[in-house]
């Protein structure tokens, strides 16, 4: 704030000391509602915030709705509140349907591919870490070491993307909140099992850093060729002190695709029949 | 050979899977295309080689019966780096030759191969190894149905 003169200087902290105020209300608001067992802890500090005054994303985080230190017994599951299904289109039902009775053996990840920022933000096995610098947010998955580099210095997309997993991302801020504007995704992306999005993809992420541990996440996925209507994912991500992410290559030793190429020539031992109501 | 397919705990976290059932799965590779939540196992064994790699590690175990063959039994389970997290050393946890207990769930194509969920090592201390029964596979009915 050295080049701001000292009016703009006093305007910019009180800004800061509403919105430091606001961030404590919900603090107090948002703690106990993550999970019974976090009512214990002491209270979380205020989130950490860069030098222009912007709430400090960085840092490394599990995918949980509890505090603390490094959850080990994830089943496997996103963590965070329960969240609606989607409403898909009656053509995308169907086909998600058929993916589903095929057991989702051709989800692109059994292929080491990557996947959207919602459904990579719900991995609950592998540390996300954040990198913030001025004008940029660098996300760094340890699930398949995908990289997601999202300026927030007012650029907007630009106009020779290809189209790609994780599509093109750009942020800003919105007081507390870093919203970014996604697009330009590959067709044949899985947010979820069987739900598949096409190119006309858009999703809007909202992170905001409620207190030093809780990081919230929103996003508002549209697909006019998959959904109905806007579908709402929110988690949780908690800061892990101390936690570090590592290499993870997938390609290593995937021994996935030669055996479902196996399945696929007996394929009562392992698909669902189309009426079959429960698993089995 | 031990091979009790109802045992308890092995019923606990089938029991425990069906009741998340419900909830979304975000995990990599399809459990149910593979292994079959109705065939937990409970397998001691000798271990005879440790796979520590990325995308799943896997134990190597030679299992004994009374009067049959030694059969060796594959465990999948989780990538190296989540072991690291869960409680596993690379050098440390167990060693060539160590008596271990795995529970899973058995491959449906019958093969001793299993998702292995949870080891017991010999000190008695119990590891997650990898994911609950149904991870990655999704619901069986599509939403909206």
């Amino acid at each position: 704030m050295s080049g701001m003169s000292p009016r703009v200087r006093g305007a910019a902290a009180g800004v800061v000391a509403v919105v430091v105020i606001a961030s404590s209300v919900q603090v107090a608001a948002g703690v106990d509602q993550t999970s019974p067992g976090n009512a214990a802890l002491p209270r979380p500090a205020a989130p950490p915030r860069t030098p222009d005054g912007k709430v400090d994303l960085s840092g490394v985080y599990q995918s949980s709705p509890k505090r603390g230190e490094w959850d080990p017994s994830a089943p496997g599951q996103g963590g965070g509140p329960e969240n609606e299904p989607p409403s898909l289109l009656p053509a995308a039902r169907q086909r998600a349907q058929e993916l589903l009775n095929r057991r989702s053996i051709d989800d692109p990840t059994a292929y080491c591919l990557l996947a959207p920022g919602p459904r990579m933000t719900g991995v609950i096995l592998f540390p996300i870490q954040f990198v913030q610098t001025p004008g940029q947010v660098v996300i760094i998955y340890e699930y398949f070491n995908a990289v997601r580099i999202i300026p927030t210095d007012g650029r907007p997309h630009p106009d020779d993307a290809e189209p790609t997993y994780q599509g093109d991302s750009v942020g800003r801020w919105d007081g507390d909140t870093l919203v970014v504007d996604v697009n330009n995704f590959k067709e044949g992306n899985w947010l979820a099992a069987g739900i598949v999005s096409s190119d006309k993809l858009h999703i809007t992420e909202r992170y905001t850093r409620i207190d030093k541990d809780q990081l919230n996440y929103e996003a508002v996925i549209e697909d006019p060729e998959l959904l109905a209507k806007p579908w709402t994912i929110r988690r949780t991500l908690m800061l892990r002190e101390g936690v570090r992410v590592r290499e993870y290559v997938c390609a290593e030793n995937n021994l996935d695709p030669a055996r479902y190429q196996e399945y696929l020539k007996r394929p009562s031992l392992f698909m669902r029949s189309p009426d079959q109501a429960q698993p089995r | 050979m031990r091979t009790c397919p109802v045992l308890a705990v092995a019923s606990g976290l089938a029991l425990f899977a069906a009741l998340i059932g419900a909830a979304p799965v975000w995990a990599h590779h399809s459990f149910g295309a593979t292994f079959d939540a109705n065939k937990p196992v409970s397998i001691t064994g000798v271990l005879t080689k440790v796979q520590w790699t990325n995308p799943h590690s896997h134990l190597y175990l030679d299992v004994k019966d009374k009067d049959g063959p030694v059969v060796a039994w594959v465990f999948e389970g989780y990538p190296s780096v989540v072991l690291y997290r869960t409680g596993w050393s690379r050098d440390g946890t167990i060693k060539i030759g160590d008596t271990l207990t795995v529970v899973g769930w058995r491959a449906r194509d019958d093969s001793p191969f299993a998702l292995g969920r949870e080891v017991t090592l010999p000190s008695g201390k119990h590891l997650f190894f990898g994911p609950l029964s149904g991870t990655g596979e999704g619901a069986a009915v599509a939403p909206g149905n």
